[in-house]
């Protein structure tokens, strides 16, 4: 097996002694950072995220895996160049104001930070003046939003609306879910994104970016 | 008709669906006393009785027990009218040989047939289960019965009926006698292919078939 | 009216000895006193203190044995619901189970239609009609969320338009003490007082803390104002396995009785006495799909465990029913609602809600309500046990009867079938054979239940309010919305 065959099946493994000395190993056999980067941890996440898709994997097993995946890149950070870095863009997420639902929010954070977003997360009961401040003060280019509740959907719209009033709406993509949002919701609302599961929340966070890069 | 008269063939119709022998008889005791018809106390008392209790077996209403001891009751009821009853009217309805053909031992079906049967008037002679080919034959010849009722539940039985028509073909008794065939396997496309005259799928419609018969 | 005579299984289901239950109990006490809780009311803390709790200066509130000893001895082991009436509806304590719908889905499959769409609040009337019609139904839930009105006071209009479209007792949701406030205010009216409510609750109130370990403002405000108002209250968390709970089921059991029994504890020290009800969802995390599951069979493990545990508390119990994973009025449904349906009655699971919730709680269907319904009844016979007299064993009839006779006509039939136990009739299941089943269309249970739906919604519903109740409670929900204190912008 290859030394990136390698790495990635360990990344799919979560077994993290191996992906940080085959990373390692890699440096040593002058790949750069960047190619590491590529064709070996989001190469591997990549494979992670079909198989989640496909029912293949537990989601802890897919947890696992992302964090394995992180271990790999903090060795690579410094490496990296500014352009290089490719973080594919800065998250604030919670959950809207009046909603204690978490899981799904949780589920949908750690996986974008697995896929290479950075993610703010402010936990639950978030207000949308408190969204609109994190977003300004982080610089976020994306806000995601989680409601289960059909009572806090509206928070949603709210938020959006404090979004444009702190003139901010141009620069932070909107992005929502939980089980009463629909497509249909979004487009009302004037939201960029919807995604019904965490494997869809990270190729429509994905889609975004690359239309904003 | 008067109140009273009403209420006694009302009465008679309650005790016909309670299965309660006594009652009826007592009802239609008064009311011939009363000078009510004897024809109206068979149609709009006993009769008209059973039908509501099939009626109701249909609805879920009562259980097949029921029905039964209903019909029983009503026996004794026609048994006390049918002095009285003018001479077309109190013929019984027939003599039906009844039984489970050889090779089978399956007979709750053909029992419940029976007593729907005797319940509605028939004469019925039971030679149980397992019964061959000739004893039915013997026994209609023996009886003169003006009906034969086979029943098989078995694949592998069901040729019992056909050979049976046979033999009354051969002992030339065919033409005095009508052929009824049931059990779960028998179907009326089966009944057609052996020539039988009328097939049932339950108790009920082997009574309706076998009035519409004789 | 509703049935007063409580259903109790003779023939039960109980799987754990006394070891395991107290190795899982004193699990549970270990939880409070060791690893504590988050508790976000501060008045509660306080009350918490009181009854001999810490506040620790990690943010925490550790509750030692003596104070879960203490509200375990001073909470009812039984206490009764009453309908619109004010008549005795449901003893909720020993083995006595009730079955009743869930609240708050926000898809319905329209009964008229067919198609799946957005709740709305005739879907809550029709529930109601529908339940009230079911003799096996003892309880009404909304069954679907209004997702066309303003949310303001959302659950206020929710239960009144429950109250109208049923007698039997209700239980509630609400979003905080605000609007379970008007609740309470709207019931005292229809019983004539604050303590004639209190004497006979109309409703129970449905209230979940967050787990894991967490007791929010909104949850804990409602518990308090439920223990004052002396109206039934259920403090049930809803762990889900493998993410707000440990992924074993001793471990899931465990956490959610530690959550619940922090309520108990809160409860009856600040209203010693009042009626509380345990329990712990057995919420499932489906770890692929990751769909909350109502129907898995991790969940129908814990939730054995639960009611066992519920029982030796001595405490009246929350339960599950009548709800599936699937996304169709079909086979999945059958089995699921069949198995949950019948384990709510081995264990004699005392309130069971969720009756007509499909696809992990988004979406309801009126035929499952009325399939359930069928199911209770049928096991309602299963579970009634054999009785074993002379008559019974039946000997003599034996002996009457003899080798090839048969029973049809034997007397001891018929007494057996109108006087004794009969035999359980459905009304929905197929009892026909093929030819008269294709005579009468050929019908599946879906089929059926939907004909039974429709039969339901168009006859006559159940008497109608009085006006003046009516008028009056209209105008404490108007009241409500219109208050600056209940939340959300539209
Ligand atoms: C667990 C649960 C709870 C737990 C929450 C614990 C926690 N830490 O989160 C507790 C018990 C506290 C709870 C409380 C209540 N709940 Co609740 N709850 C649920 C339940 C069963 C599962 C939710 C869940 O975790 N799903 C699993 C996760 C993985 O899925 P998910 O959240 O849908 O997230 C996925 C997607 O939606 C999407 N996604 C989610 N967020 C985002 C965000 C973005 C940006 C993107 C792109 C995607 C995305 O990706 C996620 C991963 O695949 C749901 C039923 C359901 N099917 O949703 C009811 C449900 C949401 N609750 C409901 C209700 C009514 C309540 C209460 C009001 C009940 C009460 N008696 O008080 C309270 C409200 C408390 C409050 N103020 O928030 C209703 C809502 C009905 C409605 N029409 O609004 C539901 C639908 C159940 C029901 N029918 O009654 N609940
Ligand atoms: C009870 C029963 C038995 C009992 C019978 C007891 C008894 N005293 O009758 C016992 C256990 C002994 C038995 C044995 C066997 N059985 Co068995 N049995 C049945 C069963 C479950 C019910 C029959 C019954 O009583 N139904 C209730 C009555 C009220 O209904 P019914 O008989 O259909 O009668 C109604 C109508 O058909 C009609 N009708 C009936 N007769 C007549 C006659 C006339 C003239 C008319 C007009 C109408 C009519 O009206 C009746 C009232 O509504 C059937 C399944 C079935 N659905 O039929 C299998 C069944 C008939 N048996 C079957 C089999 C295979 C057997 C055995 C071979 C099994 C074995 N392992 O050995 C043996 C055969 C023994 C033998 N040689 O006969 C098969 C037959 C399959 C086939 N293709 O032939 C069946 C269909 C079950 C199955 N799928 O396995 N059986």
């Amino acid at each position: 097996m290859s030394l990136f065959e390698d790495l990635k099946l360990n990344v799919e493994q979560g077994k993290k002694e191996a992906v940080l000395a085959l990373v390692a190993q890699a440096l040593d056999q002058g790949h750069s950072a960047q190619q590491i980067l590529q064709q070996g941890l989001i190469a591997a996440m990549d494979i992670v995220g079909a198989k989640m898709e496909q029912e293949e994997m537990f989601i802890p097993e897919v947890l696992r895996a992302a964090k394995t995946m992180e271990a790999g890149l903090e060795i690579l950070k410094p490496l990296l160049g500014v352009g290089d870095m490719q973080v594919s863009g800065k998250v604030v997420m919670g959950t809207v104001k009046g909603d204690l639902h978490d899981i799904g929010k949780n589920l949908v954070a750690m996986l974008l930070s697995s896929a290479g977003f950075e993610v703010i997360d402010l936990g639950i009961n978030v207000a949308p003046a408190v969204f609109a401040q994190k977003a300004e003060e982080t610089g976020a280019d994306f806000l995601g939003m989680s409601a289960l509740l059909t009572t806090t959907m509206p928070m949603m719209a709210a938020t959006i609306e404090e979004l444009e009033k702190a003139g901010l709406r141009g620069r932070v993509r909107v992005l929502i879910g939980g089980a009463p949002v629909t497509q249909a919701y979004a487009d009302q609302i004037g939201a960029d994104g919807y995604a019904s599961d965490a494997g869809a929340a990270i190729k429509v966070a994905k889609e975004l970016g690359a239309l904003v890069a | 008709m008067s109140t009273t008269r009403h209420a006694i063939i009302e009465e008679i119709i309650e005790a016909v669906v309670e299965g309660e022998p006594e009652p009826v008889i007592a009802g239609v005791r008064r009311a011939l006393e009363a000078g009510v018809d004897p024809e109206t106390v068979l149609n709009d008392g006993l009769t008209a009785a059973m039908t509501s209790v099939g009626d109701m077996l249909d609805r879920g209403e009562v259980f097949i027990p029921d029905v039964l001891w209903s019909a029983e009751a009503m026996q004794e009821g026609l048994a006390l009218l049918l002095p009285h009853l003018s001479e077309g009217a109190s013929r019984s309805a027939g003599t039906v040989v009844l039984g489970t053909v050889q090779g089978d031992v399956h007979d709750i079906g053909k029992n419940f047939v029976g007593l729907m049967l005797s319940g509605a008037g028939f004469e019925v002679v039971d030679l149980g289960h397992d019964v061959t080919a000739e004893a039915f034959v013997e026994a209609v010849a023996e009886h003169g019965a003006g009906l034969l009722g086979m029943s098989a539940m078995l694949t592998t039985t069901m040729p019992v009926m056909s050979r049976t028509l046979q033999l009354l073909e051969a002992r030339s008794l065919r033409s005095g006698v009508r052929v009824l065939v049931g059990g779960a396997p028998v179907t009326q496309s089966y009944a057609d292919k052996i020539g039988a005259d009328g097939w049932a799928i339950d108790a009920t419609k082997a009574v309706a078939v076998a009035k519409e018969l004789v | 009216m509703s049935d007063v005579a409580p259903f109790t299984p003779a023939v039960r289901l109980s799987h754990l000895g006394d070891d395991v239950k107290t190795r899982i109990f004193e699990a549970a006490l270990r939880v409070l006193a060791d690893v504590g809780a988050s508790v976000q009311h501060d008045e509660a803390v306080r009350l918490l203190q009181k009854a001999g709790c810490s506040l620790d200066s990690d943010g925490l509130v550790r509750v030692p044995r003596p104070a879960v000893e203490r509200a375990l001895s001073s909470a009812p082991n039984a206490f009764t619901l009453y309908d619109r009436d004010g008549a005795a509806a449901m003893e909720l304590g020993g083995h006595n189970v009730y079955f009743g719908t869930g609240s708050d889905l926000m898809w319905q499959y329209d009964p008229h239609t067919g198609e799946h769409r957005p709740s709305r609040l005739d879907d809550i009337a029709r529930v109601a009609r529908v339940c009230e019609a079911l003799p096996n139904m003892d309880f009404v839930m909304s069954g679907a969320y209004p997702t066309e009105l303003d949310p303001r006071g959302v659950y206020a209009v929710t239960f009144l338009t429950m109250m109208r479209n049923c007698t039997k007792p209700l239980v509630i949701v609400a979003e905080s003490e605000i609007d379970l406030g008007v609740i309470i205010d709207v019931a005292a009216d229809v019983r004539g007082g604050r303590d004639q409510l209190r004497e006979r609750p109309y409703f129970l109130a449905y209230v979940e803390p967050v787990s894991p370990l967490s007791h929010p403002a909104e949850s804990v405000a409602k518990l308090l104002l439920c223990a004052d108002a002396g109206v039934p209250v259920a403090y049930v968390p809803a762990p889900l396995l493998g993410a707000t709970s440990p992924v074993s089921s001793a471990g899931h059991v465990v956490q959610g009785m530690a959550e619940c029994l922090l309520g108990l504890v809160l409860h009856q020290h600040r209203a010693p006495g009042a009626p509380f009800m345990f329990g712990v969802n057995q919420g499932t995390l489906d770890m692929v799909s990751g769909q909350p599951s109502y129907a898995a069979v991790e969940g129908f493990m814990n939730y054995l465990t639960v009611v066992e545990m519920a029982k030796w508390l001595g405490l009246p119990n929350w339960g599950i029913s009548g709800c599936t994973d699937s996304q169709a009025i079909d086979a999945q449904l059958g089995l699921e609602v069949g198995e949950l349906t019948l384990l709510s009655m081995l264990l004699g699971s005392n309130l069971n809600h969720d009756v007509g919730f499909m696809g992990f709680g988004l979406t309801g269907a009126l035929e499952e309500i009325v399939i359930t319904d069928e199911f209770v009844s049928m096991n309602k016979k299963l579970l009634s046990g054999i009785p074993v007299q002379d008559e019974d064993l039946a000997v003599n009839v034996i002996a009457e009867v003899g080798p090839k006779g048969h029973y049809l006509r034997h007397p001891h039939t018929r007494r057996y079938l109108r006087k004794g136990p009969g035999q359980w009739r459905p009304r929905l299941l197929n009892r026909d054979n093929r030819d008269r089943w294709v005579e009468c269309g050929g019908l599946d249970l879906r089929e059926k239940a939907r004909r039974k739906v429709q039969a339901i919604l168009e006859s006559e519903g159940p008497p109608t309010l009085d006006p003046v109740l009516l008028a009056l409670a209209e105008e404490r929900v108007a009241a409500l919305k219109a208050s600056p204190k209940v939340g959300s912008p539209s």
